[in-house]
């Protein structure tokens, strides 16, 4: 490790030291923990910046830190041994990720100092600590140069992610929305632990990049036709990264494993913004992307992943279009955004789907910290039919609030605008080839419409109209901690669109794509994991209407049509001062979206009305039929031996003696017998 | 005479403390434990042993000294440790200990008799590690099963007279079952004098057994490989032969239940490994499939009696017979890191359900009920407890940088690629669901009975626990943790052993 990169490790190691001091004396520190937690991030941010740094000057780093366990194994391609390691890879991928996490980290931890401690808050230690374990696994994930330290690392986000949606374990909702994240997420685990095994199994390598790298093996295998477990070599390659995608559905909260998600809100709104922006959900599709040459060889998969993709976007959007409670709103958002993500990867739209992994990063912190700043103003009420008006009262809130929503309904020249145009271009150009991907791109080309209605809704409702309870007219006051998160990610919201203004690039020709070349290789890069690297796997076909420039407005002009015109519908029905729910238009609907497509009912019943019926039935045959044939045999056994019956005393010490004895004659027997005693 | 003096100290220690008085029996079999466990983790530094200690492998602390001559058959007293049984030792020991300072708190009658069976139980379960002559080992085997009875017998709950003889001819039934068969296998065997397990084993991979009694030798082989699973199948255990095994745990007081589930369902998964997976291995092929199948309605099936479960211990208990399942797994898978994880699963579940049994202790000696209905919120008033047992969950959960991750994710890797098991990928997915299974049951558990507001239904004052509680799952925590991050404190030495049984497979 040299230069920069010798400093890598300690980017994760701060906030991990952060969690053993909030744990261990965070009740005797002033602040309970919350400055070691800020100090710590504040620390693995400068750090990633000089990370980023570092590989904009054309370093990359890619190395192995510490050797867990090493073996022989016979693989499916003839390698005789393996390594599991730790190691860290730093590309321009890893090091953009990390910025994005130890920002919003930071940003997160300085928030919860006006969020957390001001209210009599006990437990806060357990809070930082938390926060700071949750932070330390994230980007220890981020760093991971194999899949089986992602996968570590990916399981403790998860068991992060339980302790701190359960943080409140006083309520009986708590634990069981902290339970309900694990489990789900457990299930798509269980998928991608197969997946790790089953690469580690096939390939005897677990590497993302480099010569030795299980991506570089599977396009050797293809290449040379070799059968794997039966399979051809291709659809080895898409059942294992399929496998692998279970873990991302689980993470990301895509159909149908998205569950979770919603209900997780019972925890602190701080860690919402963490979990949703950059940590637990970011993770999924931080994993398809740094896989991402894996995926690109199987157009099978790439295909199941933008269907999925453009499903949960819609499926997710429609869901937000009802809902009363400001941070579930924010949470369908999420689903849904994390749908347009792996839309985009989906159709080989690694750099587009990056781009909106950072604006979502952003611009999700951002709403989630203007919803618990909010939640502040109004008194610990979520409900936003009791808000409205507030846009007076706290004018940095509205006005930063504002920019996230611009940014998430997608109105240029926000930054969510610049993404998800991006997403669906790409889509779009697939489409025109591919059938399967127009039908993705159409359900997210919908969702557009919804967003834009369920974000002016809900930006609507809160600010606007007139205050419709005594605590919108007269709000508590926030400080300082809280709002200056809020200007730091609100000036993002606008303004990170600049990274990649694609369409403007094409029309004017001017090279201002920076994040495309930041993928592609124009700075450091490590071979084979560039952009370019990975057009060249995907298989699809690209169309176009007319000519590209055509295509490129087309679309735009389509997307940004229905973002504006579900705002506007938005602002119609509900900037008004005192507005009415209107949910009677859409009749039986309402309930069917009210109810969340019945998603919870079918999930609780495979686990309440299926497997725990089973796990009883299991035990009654246990109890009766196997326990019975034992108890059988023994009583048939006792009744030939009555007459031993006169030393079955039933008192067990008589039991102890004649066992004692008994063994000490056998000890005396044996011992005369050997000749021991002469 | 290392081995020797380990278990020397501990019989002395028990008769000592047999005789010391009750007030300060505690304390001085916990002085007394302390000699063994430092000696064995002094041991564990300075082990030299290279190979299978069965398969001509170089011993660590070897003794062999004639006993005694039966006929033509010699016995010898023959101990010694290689990688396999190094790890299981140190195990023993300071499971030991921590099991005496976790008693402090329930054990208040008897002092000094429970605390000398408890040195003897550790006398006993060294032996059966460092055995390498079949009578001592069978001696030391028996011998386990006497103070285990009488610890569940006279210190366990209202049940306990049923399931102490439960325990106790079940697992004798079973133990006759082995006995006679490997007897029966060493006078078929032909140049075989002593009782010694290398010299068995040398010939068992050398020919095999002779004719006996009319009986075919190869048709020998298998009877007795399959009497031999048998009869270590009761003490594993294995579905369906585990129904002993919750009425012990449930009976048994916590820190019979620690050794028990720690240390004494390891001498049923270590001696399938010495004698049928290392004796027998064209058995172990022909019967992989059946195997397999067993370890898997283990896994399942175990995981799912777990999840109907209302009382705390029952839910550990059952747990026990899912991840013994695991073991199983990658015993059958026979590569190196199959065969390799099991070994490491063994101390790893030793760990992690001594932990949880614990735990589940500290939170019976507060409230005196483990019923999930009778409480909830428990975390409000034992915090640190709680956190602990939460964090043992986790482990049991398989999560990474715990011991239990490693363990099964080792065994997964080796059984998915094993060249020995038909369909071993299909096996190992669905044994895999487990880790799905136990964080359902687990977690619905820890909802229900920590989390939530707090109620209890015994009406009895909930503090925090004393140190001396809590003190012994610190210490288990600790080791944990700290065989997940550096696994290869022990795997090395464990695959040094594992490598010459599966010989030219990988």
């Amino acid at each position: 490790m040299e230069g920069a990169f010798s400093y890598a490790p300690a980017i994760a190691a701060f906030p991990l030291v952060a969690f053993v001091v909030a744990l261990a004396f965070g009740k005797y520190m002033p602040k309970k923990g919350a400055l070691a937690g800020i100090l710590a991030t504040a620390g693995s941010l400068l750090l990633s910046v000089v990370m980023l740094v570092a590989v904009a000057s054309g370093e990359v780093y890619h190395g192995t830190i510490y050797e867990w366990a090493v073996g022989d194994a016979l693989t499916e391609v003839g390698a005789d041994g393996i390594e599991f390691t730790f190691g860290i890879l730093i590309d321009p991928l890893s090091a953009l990720m990390l910025v994005i996490v130890s920002l919003v980290a930071f940003l997160v931890h300085v928030f919860s100092l006006g969020y957390m401690n001001g209210e009599g808050e006990t437990g806060l230690p357990r809070y930082y600590a938390g926060l700071g374990l949750f932070t330390f696994s994230m980007l220890s994930f981020v760093l991971a140069d194999n899949l089986l330290m992602a996968f570590m690392f990916f399981e403790l986000v998860g068991l992060c992610s339980f302790l701190l949606i359960g943080f409140w374990f006083r309520t009986r909702s708590a634990p069981s929305a902290a339970k309900k994240a694990f489990l789900v997420t457990r299930f798509g685990d269980y998928f991608f632990l197969i997946g790790v095994v089953a690469i580690a199994s096939t390939f005897g390598t677990l590497q993302f990049a480099g010569e030795e790298s299980f991506v570089a093996a599977a396009e050797t295998a293809i290449a040379d036709g070799t059968t794997l477990f039966g399979f051809g070599p291709e659809t080895w390659v898409t059942i294992t990264g399929l496998l692998v995608l279970g873990g991302v559905i689980g993470k990301s909260a895509q159909f149908p494993l998205h569950t979770w998600l919603p209900d997780a809100m019972e925890g602190p709104t701080t860690v919402s913004a963490l979990i949703h922006a950059a940590t637990m959900v970011a993770a999924g599709v931080y994993l398809v992307a740094r896989m991402f040459g894996y995926y690109a060889q199987s157009p099978t998969a790439l295909s199941i992943i933008a269907f999925v993709g453009g499903f949960t976007a819609l499926f997710a959007a429609t869901m937000g279009v009802v809902k009363d409670d400001i941070k579930q709103v924010l949470a369908y958002s999420t689903i849904s955004q994390y749908g347009y993500m792996m839309l985009g990867m989906g159709v080989g739209g690694y750099v587009a789907g990056v781009f909106h992994l950072m604006n979502h990063a952003f611009f999700k912190a951002l709403l989630f910290l203007g919803a618990g700043s909010v939640i502040v103003l109004m008194h610990h009420e979520q409900d936003m039919w009791k808000m409205g008006g507030l846009k007076d009262k706290a004018p940095v809130t509205y006005w930063t609030f504002l920019a996230g929503a611009l940014a998430l309904a997608g109105i240029v020249p926000f930054s969510g605008f610049w993404s998800k145009d991006e997403v669906l271009y790409d889509a779009l150009i697939v489409g025109l080839e591919q059938p399967v991907i127009l039908a993705a791109y159409a359900m997210g080309l919908l969702a557009v419409f919804f967003t834009g209605f369920y974000t002016f809704r809900m930006v609507f409702l809160t600010f606007h109209g007139e205050p419709r309870t005594d605590t919108a007219e007269n709000p508590h006051s926030v400080g300082w901690s809280i709002k200056f998160p809020l200007v730091v990610l609100g000036a993002l919201a606008l303004l990170a669109g600049v990274a990649n203004l694609a369409p403007v690039a094409k029309l004017t020709g001017m090279d201002i794509t920076y994040l495309e070349f930041w993928l592609d290789g124009e700075y450091g890069y490590v071979e084979g994991l560039t952009y370019h690297d990975y057009h060249e796997l995907v298989a699809f076909e690209e169309g176009y209407i007319s000519s590209e420039t055509v295509t490129m407005l087309l679309g735009a002009g389509l997307s940004l049509g229905l973002a504006v015109a579900g705002a506007v519908t938005a602002h119609v029905l509900y900037n008004v001062p005192e507005p009415t729910r209107h949910t009677a238009k859409l009749g039986g609907a309402y309930d069917v979206l009210r109810s969340n497509y019945y998603q919870d009912e079918y999930q609780v019943w495979l686990a309440e009305g299926l497997t725990l019926p089973l796990a009883r039935a299991a035990d009654r045959f246990d109890q009766t039929v196997i326990d019975g044939v034992v108890n059988g045999v023994s009583t048939a056994s006792l009744f030939g031996g009555d007459r031993v019956k006169r030393i079955q005393t039933g008192i067990v010490t008589n039991y102890a003696a004649l066992l004692v004895a008994g063994f000490i004659a056998l000890l005396l027997v044996l011992g005369f017998i050997g000749g021991w005693f002469l | 005479m290392m081995i020797e003096a380990l278990i020397a100290v501990a019989l002395v220690g028990a008769l000592v403390t047999f005789v010391a008085p009750n007030r300060v029996a505690g304390k001085l079999a916990f002085a007394i434990s302390l000699v063994p466990a430092a000696l064995s983790l002094w041991m564990f530094s300075a082990f030299d042993g290279v190979g299978n200690a069965l398969l001509e492998g170089d011993l660590a602390y070897e003794s062999q000294y004639e006993w005694l001559e039966l006929s033509e058959y010699t016995i010898s007293w023959f101990v010694g440790l290689d990688g396999i049984s190094m790890p299981l030792v140190v195990l023993t020991t300071v499971l030991c200990t921590l099991a005496i300072v976790s008693s402090w708190t329930p054990i208040d009658e008897r002092e000094s008799q429970f605390y000398g069976l408890v040195l003897f139980i550790e006398a006993n379960l060294i032996g059966v590690f460092a055995a390498l002559d079949f009578f001592v080992w069978f001696i030391f085997w028996e011998a386990v099963l006497i103070p285990m009875y009488l610890l569940i017998g006279v210190w366990g709950g209202p049940r306990r007279k049923y399931a102490a003889i439960k325990f106790f001819v079940y697992t004798n039934v079973a133990s006759l079952l082995m006995f006679g068969a490997f007897i029966a296998l060493v006078f078929a065997l032909p140049e075989v004098t002593t009782f010694a397990l290398p010299e068995i084993a040398a010939a068992m991979l050398a020919g095999g057994p002779e004719a006996l009694f009319g009986v075919a030798g190869s048709t020998l082989a298998s009877i007795v490989f399959v009497a031999m699973f048998l009869g270590f199948a009761v003490k594993v255990p294995v579905v369906p032969f585990h129904t002993w095994l919750p009425d012990a745990h449930v009976e048994a007081p916590t820190p019979a239940s620690v050794l028990l589930a720690g240390v004494l369902l390891k001498m049923g998964t270590y001696a399938l490994l010495r004698f049928n997976f290392t004796m027998f291995p064209d058995q172990v092929a022909a019967y992989s499939v059946p195997i397999a199948a067993i370890a898997v309605i283990s896994v399942i099936y175990g995981a799912m009696l777990a999840l109907a479960q209302t009382d705390l211990k029952r839910i550990v208990a059952y747990s026990s017979v899912s991840s013994m399942g695991y073991v199983i797994l990658g015993l059958i898978a026979y590569t190196q890191f199959g065969v390799g994880g099991a070994t490491f699963q063994m101390v790893s579940h030793g760990l992690i359900s001594g932990l949880m049994f614990m735990a589940v202790g500290v939170i019976y000696n507060a409230t005196h009920t483990r019923m999930v209905t009778d409480m909830s919120g428990l975390a409000d008033r034992m915090p640190v407890a709680v956190g602990i047992l939460v964090a043992g969950a986790f482990g049991y959960m398989g999560l990474p940088l715990m011991s239990g991750f490693y363990g099964e994710f080792t065994i997964f890797f080796g059984s998915f690629h094993s060249q020995l098991l038909e369909y071993a990928p299909l096996f190992t997915a669905a044994a895999m669901f487990g880790i799905v299974i136990v964080a359902g049951y687990l977690l619905f558990a820890l909802q229900r009975t920590v989390f939530g507001p707090y109620r209890l239904e015994t009406d009895y004052e909930v503090g925090r626990a004393p140190l001396h509680d809590v003190a012994p799952m610190f210490v288990l925590l600790g080791l944990i943790i700290l065989l997940g991050v550096a696994p290869e404190l022990i795997f090395e030495m464990i695959t040094d052993a594992v490598d010459p049984i599966i010989g030219g497979e990988v």
